[in-house]
């Protein structure tokens, strides 16, 4: 076997060093930050690394939802993208608790203030016990645990079915994502709400879960069709993939661009139209300087750009047009996210910190090196689930979104690729 | 383990998760057509007059009270200050909602290539169309004088009086009349190939004439099924956002207002939710009882309740979500009005409607978890029945209860309907049931042509659809 062709097949030779020279220019940008001398460096450290860590949280977040949705829907195309989803969500452990630890230690020195008020005010006093030191710590160490938890089932019985081929792995993570999907709810609200919402903690707002939770699922169906396509080409999944799974990713991406912009256009404009200066101050801190145009820049970026890009049916399996695209959902969630928090920092306008590219970088590199890691553990997609067949599809008795009808597949498929254990003849 | 002419071996599926067919018992495409169009043949069942006559009567008691009300005004209602919108407001967003899952089902999921939806579209639909007439009637006499109606429309005036388009009742108005509209096209598009088969199969002149007519001469050619099956998508994809900009439009009634327990962020998802939830409640309430006298087990199957059982389920719980968040973000906000409304609503004096709702749309659903309950419908019908009774009770919270307690305890007070609240509510009824019942006697209450289309037989690849049995080596 090739040196550069790793466990599952997957041949990083052009790409095996990106993450260590991420996580190398990650600590270098961060040094050079303080370097530069910002007015407070270890306020803007804190800062850039909690703007990162919400964004990397988002993609985990949005991976563990999507495995758990493929099970409460009890979908079949969804099967070969599922295991590298598995190995996202199980980024949790130990990756983002590590990545948890310096917010941490800065909550209370540095960034949120409620915690530091010496005589509270009464959007403070009002949330006690929740807003209390205990209780960030609390809320924080459950949330975590709860989604490690998670992650960590599924993908136990995920692999397990690799082993039996049996039903009762599929009944096992339908009963874990039944579970999950209730405390999903509750523990992202939470986090969403004690993480960034509580940096400005006279605000309050019923949908903030919803909006983080939209975006988040979001750039996680981007990072989704990104790796299955390189997937695909490095023949991994090739010979289970139907061509439709990009064409429903694809249209999975225009869903939660509409649904992203729906709930963040209901939440604005609710607060716009009944002008509760309880409210509005929170909108009206970011319609100064700069973060206008960074607003205006998310409408069309967020929006209208991914909306219309995506309307046309053939755009979505169109390679060279939807890979830029995934990454400009990237892009834009990151710029969104810092619409959320960074105000906080630079209330006069968007600054562009080489903290936030050394923090951003340094959790790319690390979370994908944990990543490639977990990924070369296992086969690469669940190699005896019982809806594969649907996801390839081959002619099924009863009609699913691909199979059992006018898309029916039942030509010889391409060989199996060298490197794929389990599931031959 | 089966080959497939290939080295990659694929794991045959356990037994038990087989997914069931969507048409039972192997039914030929001869026997579903025989099967739907006689419902609309021969003299009508007993049954029928028996629930027709009723309804007839109610539906006269609608017209009676509409004329009352106009006659005398609509200060006959129950509406008393600080409760100034009440029944009225309540039944037209209760109607509303119903609507959804008509277009939900036929839409959504049609994007969504969700084939189930075949068996159940069509009657879905219909149930949209006569819900927004009934939700339709309560705006237009609300506003008083009804023969002015017609200044909700920009039509240009002598007295230059145009509407108040920054009033979200207006955006209502625009909302549900092009909810209406296309919700109809898409209804009657998908009829015409049935019509057409209602059309050979009629065996009076009248009926060959009247079915003619509608099914505007289709043939069944090659040229007409692919001009339908653009025109399907096209007013599928224009459903889609519609179905999403009513129920939204319709909690800007509420959200942009600085009422406690209106102003609140969530509520454009939370109302679709609801809706949606509450419309498959009556696609139950409806279809459990007609599967089981129309005999129509074969194509409305165990498979297709229990799916909608899981739409219900997931729809109640993310209401369940939103009720919890509105209580605890009134309680975050610390402003003491938000919190006192929401504590009003759990141990006021209408505390009766708040725990009605909660049990009605957050926890009776959630047993639709265990299998055994969406098998039994005996349950899933009185579940449904209870969703409609919740999803009432809901609009009832956040309207009545929110208002009858304003910021002045001066302004207090207790709101009961009046005899013609209850009358017009129970004649909408009348209206409804009345179409409804019409609609399955005189058009094919299931999409003959799209149930056809998911059976083996119109699939190629199936040895009944023509593929040869070694194709199938997989399934043997």
């Amino acid at each position: 076997m090739n040196k550069n062709v790793d466990k599952t097949g997957l041949d990083l030779s052009r790409w095996r060093q990106v993450p260590t020279m991420l996580i190398v220019f990650g600590l270098a940008s961060v040094g050079l930050g303080f370097l530069v001398q910002p007015p407070e460096p270890i306020r803007q450290f804190a800062f850039s690394w909690l703007l990162s860590f919400m964004f990397f949280l988002g993609l985990c977040a949005g991976a563990l939802f999507l495995v758990m949705a493929h099970h409460l829907f009890d979908a079949g195309w969804s099967v070969p993208m599922r295991r590298f989803l598995e190995h996202i969500a199980a980024l949790f452990f130990p990756w983002v608790f590590v990545l948890f630890i310096p917010i941490a230690l800065m909550a209370k020195p540095v960034i949120y203030p409620w915690m530091t008020m010496t005589s509270p005010d009464h959007a403070l006093h009002a949330k006690h016990p929740l807003f209390t030191i205990p209780g960030f710590y609390i809320v924080s160490v459950a949330c975590l645990l709860t989604w490690w938890w998670l992650s960590n089932r599924l993908r136990y019985w995920s692999v397990r079915q690799d082993e039996t081929g049996t039903a009762e792995p599929t009944y096992k993570m339908r009963f874990y994502s039944c579970l999950g999907i209730f405390l999903f709810a509750v523990t992202l609200t939470l986090a969403v709400i004690m993480w960034m919402k509580a940096l400005q903690h006279q605000w309050f707002s019923t949908m903030y879960g919803v909006y983080y939770f939209a975006g988040s699922v979001w750039i996680t169906l981007g990072t989704t069709y990104v790796i299955t396509l390189v997937l695909q080409r490095r023949g991994l999944i090739s010979e289970v993939l139907h061509n439709h799974q990009f064409y429903f990713l694809g249209s999975l991406l225009f869903a939660f661009t509409v649904f992203y912009a729906y709930i963040a256009f209901s939440q604005y404009f609710i607060i716009w139209n009944a002008n509760v200066p309880e409210e509005t101050f929170w909108y009206v801190l970011r319609e100064k300087g700069t973060w206008w145009w960074v607003s205006m820049v998310i409408i069309f970026g967020h929006f209208f750009l991914p909306f219309l890009a995506l309307l046309r049916i053939d755009v979505k399996s169109i390679f060279p047009l939807m890979v830029p695209l995934c990454a400009w959902t990237w892009l834009m969630h990151f710029l969104d996210l810092s619409f959320n928090i960074m105000p906080v920092l630079h209330p006069s306008g968007f600054v562009l910190h080489w903290m936030d590219i050394g923090c951003w970088a340094f959790m790319a590199g690390l979370l994908a090196k944990a990543f490639l890691r977990n990924f070369a553990s296992t086969a690469p997609y669940p190699i005896k689930d019982p809806r594969l067949v649907e996801a390839m599809g081959l002619a099924h008795p009863v009609p699913t979104q691909i199979s059992g009808g006018e898309l029916d597949e039942t030509d010889e498929i391409p060989a199996v690729h060298p490197q794929i254990h389990g599931g031959r003849l | 383990m089966g080959t497939h002419g290939t080295s990659l071996a694929i794991p045959e599926p356990p037994a038990e998760l087989n997914r069931a067919p969507l048409v039972g018992n192997n039914r030929s495409l001869g026997w579903i057509s025989n099967r739907v169009c006689s419902l609309t043949e021969g003299r009508a069942p007993i049954w029928w007059w028996i629930l027709l006559i009723p309804s007839l009567a109610l539906l006269g008691m609608l017209l009676f009270m509409l004329g009352y009300q106009i006659s005398t005004g609509v200060g006959v209602w129950g509406n008393m200050h600080p409760v100034m919108w009440g029944w009225d407001i309540i039944n037209f967003v209760w109607w509303i909602g119903i609507g959804h899952a008509g277009t939900l089902i036929s839409a959504i999921l049609f994007l969504l290539r969700q084939r189930w939806r075949t068996a159940v579209n069509r009657a879905a639909e219909a149930m949209t169309i006569f819900a927004v007439m009934c939700a339709g009637i309560y705006p237009a006499l609300h506003v008083g004088r009804v023969w002015y109606d017609w200044w909700l429309f920009p039509i240009p005036n002598s007295n230059s009086i145009w509407p108040q388009f920054r009033s979200p009742l207006m955006w209502d108005v625009f909302a549900v009349s092009t909810y209406f509209t296309v919700s109809v096209l898409f209804w009657y598009m998908g009829l015409i190939p049935d019509l057409a088969v209602m059309r050979d199969r009629a065996r009076t002149k009248l009926k060959q004439f009247a079915y003619g007519l509608f099914a505007l001469g289709w043939t069944g050619s090659n040229r007409h099924w692919s001009n339908y099956e653009k025109a399907y998508l096209i007013l599928a994809g224009l459903s889609t956002p519609l179905v999403l900009s009513v129920h939204s439009i319709v909690s800007l009634d509420f959200a942009v207002s600085q009422v406690p327990g209106w102003h609140t962020t969530i509520f454009p998802p939370y109302f679709v939710a609801g809706a949606i939830f509450s419309g498959f409640g009556m696609v139950l309430t409806l279809l459990i009882p007609l599967r089981s006298i129309f005999k129509l087990e074969d194509i409305i199957t165990k498979r297709h309740i229990d799916v909608m059982c899981k739409v219900t389920l997931a729809t109640g719980s993310i209401v369940g979500y939103a009720y919890g968040m509105e209580f605890f973000i009134a309680w975050y906000s610390g402003s003491p009005y938000e919190r006192y409304a929401f504590i009003n609503r759990a141990l006021g004096p209408y505390w009766w409607g708040y725990w009605t709702m909660i049990v009605c749309n957050v926890v009776v659903p959630q047993l639709f978890w265990i299998k055994a309950f969406r098998h039994n419908l005996v349950v899933v019908f009185i579940i449904s029945i209870l969703v409609n009774i919740g999803m009432w009770f809901e609009r009832f919270v956040i309207i009545v209860i929110s208002l009858h307690r304003d910021f002045l305890p001066s302004n207090w007070g207790y709101y009961s309907p009046s005899w013609v609240d209850i009358c017009t509510y129970l004649g909408t009824f009348g209206l409804f049931f009345t179409l409804f019942l019409l609609f399955i006697r005189y058009l094919p209450m299931i999409a003959i042509s799209e149930v056809k289309g998911v059976t083996p037989q119109a699939d190629p690849h199936h040895p009944l659809g023509g593929a040869k049995v070694k194709d199938m080596a997989l399934h043997e």
